[in-house]
């Protein structure tokens, strides 16, 4: 009778294993009118119009979560959405990991530089790319240093400690504004790098763009990076940069649409990097902390016919422009063309 | 604590030998057999998988990962190492066990011996509520509460009156701290410990307390004769159990602590704990060795928490064994 | 040692009290039933965000599934290691179920992340398996303790008049455990609708639109107050703080409720 009990034992839990994986293996019942994406923070006020607008357009719901680009791009290689959404662009390793996905540029907009400085409004503060570099790089501790005060002759800047924001979750916000760091300073360049999530030295995290923007609001004597949208939403005060040419500029729709000239073709990978325009005349009212972002999607999936029309919605000038008030510029031509060709290598 | 260990020696008990064996009975016994099976089976699995992930790490970096200071994603320098975040939870988890200890064991004494009957109970309803307040919450509170009191008015305090101490440095500038997750923390397992600690009290023999009183010992030389020895071993389990609950607290810490690299003595810089780290990357790592890596935090945390648990187990059934109570929670 | 104890408790009293009244005085200021009823509205730049229903349907569903698979299994586990089983391997199961306990949560989500969730996506059910993860080592041992109360007089009496042991345990103990069960598992639930490290990863990538299904990730209460409480906005702290109350009121009314019954129903067993 023991051998029969020890195989009612065995027999019983692998039945109750069985269960668990066939309920957990089971294709989800997925209805063909949602689409599941996660990822970028800055792209996430487009479908505030995008998503509603789309949905009356053709039934189909777009639901989206704003992670953060590093983990829109780890969501998409699991698998874990139907389309994940980077601000920066998939490197060698990510792009193989992710097995068969094509990222498409589909909006552009900015990150600016906010602080939250006693005494110095809104757009009063003027920085030049290695100063900056210097603050996040904590050679620059106190906003009375003779660097800044160079800039920014007749502004009284209080001898108080700089705390430096940065995004503590992979962000697109963090590769532009690394990007931009390390093109403007090569202590920057070889001692941190450009990524999505770098080894900050010192500073304080805050997670995704909310999560920044709530820190400088509340940390007097701070300053960070968030999306252009951001710093409007929760009225933060934005520093003018030097470009290249010269002018300090802000970030907003003329600064963005100055950099995206930069793309003069589109490269097979889509890869693109508008940060620290040259300082040519064209480039005159460029904010240098400009980018694309792009949706990343899989060439095969079920819900490839779904995700390559909505691309493509996505991509008509007509929606481009209502995302315009979100200080998003419309994509240039160039960048159009290379976007509506990689959408056709997406098939079921 | 752990469940009763009845001695289940009557006969009524065993299975029964020789006696005719119904279907009913063998399918009865089989199924929660194997219910038993797979919950012990789930704890292998859960460490199995754990270890799975963490392989790409551990063979990239091997024990060395566990002293090092370091944590680069850019691609093409990677390096990752715990040692910050063993030290994030290190201080924070050991300074809240040292604050709220003799809070704990003051409350279970103020409850067991000191309270008038009447208050007795609803005053140890309302600890045990604190315990059942979510991590959540209790990090809400602290970030929008604490945090800013803590900045404005406790640090710079501190500082000024204490500064010389290294671990007294420059106040933080945002409230999140190592200093307000250290206050989050405390708050988190005061109740557990003082809970476990009150119910060990309770269960010290009257006549051995009596015997002492009577001797013409005060009440405080009573405690700490005959009270705390007697539930020593109770008492360090449940600092074992309060440590263990600080150790793996990731969402209260994450929202509080600032999410810094350095390893620094200044309670008030910022800083990271391997729960919180994990919390706050995990989901956006975008290379396999980052993903790895996390999971390694994971399984120094998950071998921290098994030998923490398995040691407080040990010694309250070697505790309850020898005091022939069961200590029952 | 008096002054201190004395101290002590009252410290904890009012950190407790502090706490407590910071929620509740935030929070019932927010709390309305649009916060129950209505989804969150993404507006990128105006303040009106509405509620959380998606937030609160989707917990209700989580800890519901959670419980379902929970309890049967933390019953029969229960029933075998009290009923059947041999001293060594009750010992052992215990030990092992007590350390389960111990397992950080958030340890848990990275587990069954890696189990249910790569290549198919979050979803309900895996949400709802990591909190039954936690629930379980409560609920078993909650229902050890209670079926260990239940005199051995009433298990010989009926096996005396021959009925099977599986009858026995089944319609003869087990009934006297209900109260028992009852408690360990409200108890239960009321420790893990709380919980947000194991959601984090299971089912924390979530819509707008208040949802019932479990095959897609649900959002929840702890893991929206995570998420609002790391927003600027105050208005995203005022609804926190009142989604904070509603889930406190929650768990303080099951939790003190579970505790009234287990003495009353330990009175009436004991009594026998």
């Amino acid at each position: 009778m023991r051998k029969l009990r020890t195989f009612v034992v065995i027999a019983a839990a692998a039945a109750l294993a069985a269960g668990i994986a066939a309920s957990a293996g089971a294709a989800p019942t997925r209805a063909d009118s949602t689409l599941n994406g996660a990822g970028s923070t800055l792209i996430q006020p487009a479908f505030s119009v995008w998503g509603p607008a789309y949905a009356s357009a053709t039934g189909v719901e777009i639901n989206y979560s704003g992670i953060g680009s590093g983990g829109g791009i780890s969501a998409i290689t699991n698998r874990t959405v139907d389309f994940g959404a980077s601000d920066a662009p998939l490197s060698p390793d990510q792009a193989s990991a992710c097995n068969g996905c094509v990222q498409i540029p589909w909006a552009l907009s900015a990150t600016s530089v906010v602080y939250n400085v006693p005494g110095v409004g809104d757009t009063k503060l003027k920085l030049s790319g290695p100063v900056l570099a210097n603050i996040f790089l904590g050679k620059v501790t106190s906003w009375n240093d003779a660097s800044i005060k160079a800039l920014n002759p007749g502004l009284s800047l209080p001898d108080q400690k700089i705390t430096t924001v940065h995004r503590s979750d992979g962000s697109g916000d963090t590769y532009a504004f690394t990007d931009y760091l390390s093109k403007v300073s090569s202590t920057w360049r070889n001692q941190v790098g450009v990524n999505t999530a770098v080894n900050w030295p010192g500073g304080v995290g805050g997670n995704k763009n909310a999560g920044v923007s709530a820190v400088i609001g509340s940390t007097p004597g701070s300053i960070g990076y968030v999306s252009d949208a951001y710093a409007l939403q929760n009225h933060l005060a934005k520093a003018r940069l030097r470009n290249a040419f010269g002018k300090y500029t802000l970030p907003g729709i003329t600064g963005i649409e100055a950099a995206a000239q930069t793309v003069k073709s589109v490269p097979a990978d889509n890869k693109m990097s508008i940060v620290d325009p040259p300082a040519t005349k064209k480039f005159a009212a460029a904010w240098p902390i400009s980018t694309f972002t792009y949706i990343i999607v899989p060439t095969t999936s079920k819900n490839a016919t779904d995700l390559r029309h909505f691309i493509f919605w996505a991509l008509s000038p007509k929606q481009q422009a209502s995302i315009k008030k979100l200080i998003f510029a419309p994509i240039p031509k160039v960048v159009l063309v290379a976007a509506e060709k990689t959408l056709t290598k997406i098939h079921s | 604590m752990s469940s009763v260990d009845a001695p289940v020696a009557d006969a009524s008990r065993r299975p029964f030998r020789g006696r005719r064996l119904r279907l009913g009975d063998v399918l009865l016994q089989g199924v929660a057999g194997a219910a038993a099976l797979g919950a012990t089976v789930l704890l292998g699995l859960i460490a199995w998988k754990v270890v799975d992930g963490a392989r790409p790490s551990l063979s990239k970096f091997g024990l060395g990962f566990i002293t090092r200071i370091a944590w680069n994603p850019v691609p093409g320098h990677e390096i990752y190492g715990a040692a910050s975040f063993l030290f994030g939870t290190a201080i924070t988890s050991l300074v809240a066990l040292l604050i709220a200890a003799p809070l704990a064991m003051g409350i279970a004494l103020f409850l067991t011996e000191l309270s008038p009957r009447l208050i007795r109970g609803p005053v140890t309803a309302l600890v045990e509520t604190l315990a059942a307040i979510p991590s959540v919450v209790i990090g809400l509170w602290g970030i929008i509460v604490l945090g800013p009191q803590l900045r404005l008015h406790v640090e710079p305090w501190l500082h000024k009156a204490f500064g010389f101490i290294p671990l007294f440095g420059t106040p933080s500038s945002s409230g999140a701290s190592v200093f307000t997750a250290i206050v989050v923390l405390t708050i988190m397992i005061l109740p557990i410990v003082s809970s476990i600690t009150r119910e060990l009290f309770l269960g010290v023999p009257h006549d051995l307390k009596e015997g002492a009183l009577a001797l013409g010992a005060t009440r405080w030389e009573m405690t700490r004769g005959v009270v705390f020895p007697y539930a020593r071993g109770g008492i360090a389990a449940a600092l074992i159990l309060g440590l263990g609950r600080a150790v793996g607290e990731a969402i209260a810490v994450t929202q509080v602590i600032g999410g810094g690299l350095l390893v620094s003595w200044n309670l008030f810089s910022t800083g990271d704990t391997l729960a919180s780290k994990i919390a706050n990357e995990y989901q956006s790592a975008t290379s396999r060795l980052q993903s790895a890596s996390l999971i390694y935090l994971a399984l120094i945390l998950l071998v921290f928490s098994l030998v923490m648990n398995v040691a407080a187990q040990v010694i309250v059934r070697r505790v309850s064994r020898r005091m022939g109570i069961g200590v029952s929670r | 040692m008096e002054a201190f104890a004395t101290f002590a408790a009252v410290i904890a009293v009012g950190i407790l009290v502090v706490v407590v009244w910071s929620v509740a005085r935030r929070g019932a200021g927010a709390l309305n039933l649009d916060l129950l009823t209505k989804d969150p509205v993404d507006f990128a730049f105006g303040n009106v965000k509405e509620g959380l229903a998606n937030a609160f349907a989707g917990t209700i569903v989580l800890v519901g599934l959670a419980t379902a698979m929970t309890l049967p299994v933390g019953i029969l586990v229960a029933i075998y290691l009290n009923e059947f089983a041999r001293a060594s391997v009750r010992t052992g199961v215990s030990l092992a179920l007590d350390v389960l306990n111990g397992v950080p949560a958030i340890v848990i989500g990275i587990f069954v992340f890696g189990l249910f969730v790569v290549g198919h996506g979050q979803s309900g059910f895996a949400g709802s398996f990591a909190l039954a993860c936690l629930m379980l080592p409560l609920v078993s041992r909650a229902t050890m303790e209670i079926l260990a109360l239940v005199p051995n007089s009433l298990r010989e009496a009926s096996l005396a008049l021959g009925v099977p042991r599986w009858r026995t345990t089944l319609s003869v103990v087990l009934p006297q455990t209900i109260g028992g069960i009852v408690t360990g598992t409200t108890l239960a639930v009321a420790r893990v609708a709380g919980e947000t490290a194991p959601l984090l990863f299971t089912s924390s990538i979530v819509g707008l639109r208040t949802s019932w299904n479990p095959h897609h990730a649900l959002q929840s209460i702890p893991v929206a107050i995570f998420e609002l409480s790391e927003q600027p906005d105050p208005a995203d702290h005022a609804r926190a703080w009142a989604a904070a109350l509603v889930l406190l009121l929650f768990i303080l009314f099951a939790s003190l409720g579970a505790r009234w019954l287990a003495t009353r129903g330990r009175r009436k067993l004991t009594q026998r």
